[in-house]
């Protein structure tokens, strides 16, 4: 036989076995990945809202906005996606706040990639809990080397002041944007 | 800006040879002449452009409005393979000196983690057709900066007094580290 | 006609002999990156195992069919295949090892451990000592990852697989998690290995002049 119809012929088959076993493994896991990611997101829009039960996805021009409600069906507040530049590159926060987007519930960090054991100490709990019932009027600050006194207030990593600065600026900015958003009723 | 911050932070700041620890092979097998280590660069910078182009035009335009993202890393890594060929043919026909130069390290190139990592990457972090243009662009500079500075202590290394058991690859390594210490200098700058 | 190496030997050489990361320095930058932890390190061996040994098995057994001048592109193809099937179970079984391994799964198709196995051993010999071969590789590396993320894990964050084993006034060293740590460890690792090997061979060429001289030794007498 022609070597190169051989070639042909061999090279042909292997890559159409490969797409059928492919397909199939994908549409066994397919389901189950999708299953995961929306599994992930929803434990984030709960954990920034202790007492939420059920939610509302809301697109915006900013990102993806959760509306959250309590069981008895009444509004609680947002849980928001938002990202920016960190010190080495993105961070991606869930900041669940309440309806007049004024005070923050909490915040959880889903992805960062800071400097182990210094930047990315932001998502140890010692951070994250200076955020709950933050005040964010007129906007999330932060202090250095001293304990925070005003209600708005966080106090800095040591070590890691542009992580934390970081995470504020990504806070400020997306709630700025979602009040322009209230203003005009579309949350 | 955008484009700018894609480059820099690909080039410099999250290096793909010293902190995304892509394409190792090469740095640690052909850094040893700066010459050559240049010539080595520049070809994976070429290729790395044609790929970031060639393979977001099939991830975003073919693979996914189709459905067919499961057959991403097989038509990725045949893709390369081909545009590797192609290019060394190419240069061949276009410039005799170019050839010489780079010609014996396409080959090599087909399994430089770093491209099939560009590609991947470029398409885990949807990144728009400029935007990975400048991605594959940092990317080659930051592959030939660290190359060609390792080769550049290489070539200092040759005289020094290196214990038996680590030379070759032992000590390159240490090297290594050394530098990916210093590249972390940068990490603020985006 | 070549002399058979018995099947034990297929596959123990892959533990030290050949070693992939410390003897034949392929696959470099998986273990670099995901040792920041012992359990990453098993996870990624595993992971580039289960691929290492079917595509061995399946190359070899049809290694009479594919012509030489496609046989890498055929290789590759196959390899790429088992590594997306490998990927999609993580993702949906494990999505958290999944997400710490980040894009090194779908890498595996270019970690050049299981190409240089396929070329160098599964194309010339049959799917029994091939699957011997991949298990032996699989191994070695798997120890040699697993060493990497457990000497890391532990100096960098006190722990191994997550359980405490350096007391809390240990202060841990950074940059061990750092990616200059995966560099230094690696180059101190293999800087190591090859101390005793040289050691080995020494004590071995020591025993054989040693024996050489009381055999002269015995010679010189008996001829007294």
């Amino acid at each position: 036989m022609n070597n190169s119809i051989k070639m042909i012929i061999v090279l042909t088959s292997i890559a159409l076995v490969s797409g059928v076993v492919l397909s199939g493994v994908s549409n066994w896991a397919a389901p189950h990945i999708e299953s995961n990611r929306i599994a992930e997101t929803e434990a984030a829009i709960y954990l920034v809202h202790n007492n939420a039960r059920s939610y509302k996805k809301i697109e915006t021009e900013f990102g993806k906005v959760y509306k959250v409600y309590d069981e008895e069906g009444i509004p609680i507040g947002y849980s928001i996606v938002s990202e920016g530049n960190g010190f080495q590159g993105k961070i991606r926060l869930m900041i669940g706040v309440d309806t007049a987007l004024t005070k923050i519930t909490a915040i959880e960090i889903l992805e960062q990639v800071e400097t182990p054991g210094l930047g990315s100490r932001i998502t140890e709990d010692e951070f994250k809990n200076q955020f709950r019932n933050l005040s964010a009027q007129p906007s999330v600050n932060w202090v250095k080397g001293k304990t925070p006194e005003k209600p708005n207030e966080i106090e800095a990593i040591t070590g890691a002041t542009i992580s934390s600065k970081s995470v504020c600026a990504i806070i400020n900015d997306v709630l700025q944007k979602a009040r322009i958003e209230k203003q005009s009723n579309k949350l | 800006m955008e484009l700018l911050i894609i480059f820099i932070s690909a080039a410099i700041v999250n290096n793909f040879v010293l902190s995304l620890f892509l394409g190792i092979c090469p740095f640690i097998g052909v850094s040893n002449k700066i010459s050559s280590s240049l010539s080595m660069g520049m070809a994976t910078t070429f290729v790395m452009v044609i790929t970031a182009v060639v393979s977001w035009i099939l991830y975003f335009k073919i693979l996914l409005p189709y459905n067919l993202k499961f057959l991403q890393i097989p038509s990725f890594i045949l893709v390369i393979a081909s545009l590797v060929q192609f290019v060394e043919m190419v240069i061949k026909k276009v410039s005799q000196p170019i050839y010489r130069s780079l010609g014996i390290f396409l080959p090599l190139i087909t399994t430089n983690c770093a491209i099939l990592g560009l590609a991947l990457l470029l398409s885990m972090r949807n990144y728009s057709f400029w935007e990975s243009i400048f991605f594959g662009l940092g990317a080659g500079a930051g592959f030939t900066m660290a190359l060609v500075i390792m080769a550049g202590i290489r070539e200092e290394l040759e005289m020094a007094d290196v214990p038996e058991a680590f030379k070759g690859a032992p000590i390159t390594l240490i090297t290594a580290g050394l530098l990916a210490l210093a590249f972390m200098g940068f990490a603020g700058m985006i | 006609m070549k002399k058979q190496i018995s099947y034990w030997k297929e596959f123990s050489k892959g533990l030290w002999e050949i070693n992939p990361t410390f003897k034949q320095v392929l696959g470099m930058c998986p273990t670099l990156a995901v040792t920041v932890s012992a359990i990453n390190g098993v996870a990624m061996a595993l992971a580039t195992t289960f691929v290492l040994i079917f595509s061995s098995m399946l190359i070899s057994t049809i290694r009479k069919l594919v012509p030489s001048q496609v046989r890498i592109a055929a290789y590759i193809v196959i390899i790429a295949t088992f590594v997306t099937i490998a990927d999609f179970v993580m993702k949906a079984k494990f999505p958290e090892l999944s997400k710490a391994l980040g894009p090194f799964v779908p890498l595996i198709v270019v970690n050049c451990v299981i190409l240089g196995r396929a070329e160098a051993f599964a194309s010339k010999n049959n799917p029994l000592r091939s699957l011997l071969d991949a298990l032996g590789n699989g191994t070695g590396f798997l120890i040699a990852l697993t060493l990497m993320g457990s000497i890391r894990e532990l100096l960098g964050n006190r722990t191994i697989f997550g359980y405490q084993l350096l007391p809390e006034s240990f202060q841990p060293l950074l940059i061990m998690i750092l990616p200059a740590g995966a560099f230094i460890t690696l180059g101190l690792m293999m800087g190591l290995a090859n101390i005793y090997m040289n050691k080995k061979k020494k004590s071995e060429i020591d025993s054989v002049i040693s024996k050489y001289k009381e055999s002269k030794a015995t010679f010189e007498e008996s001829k007294a």
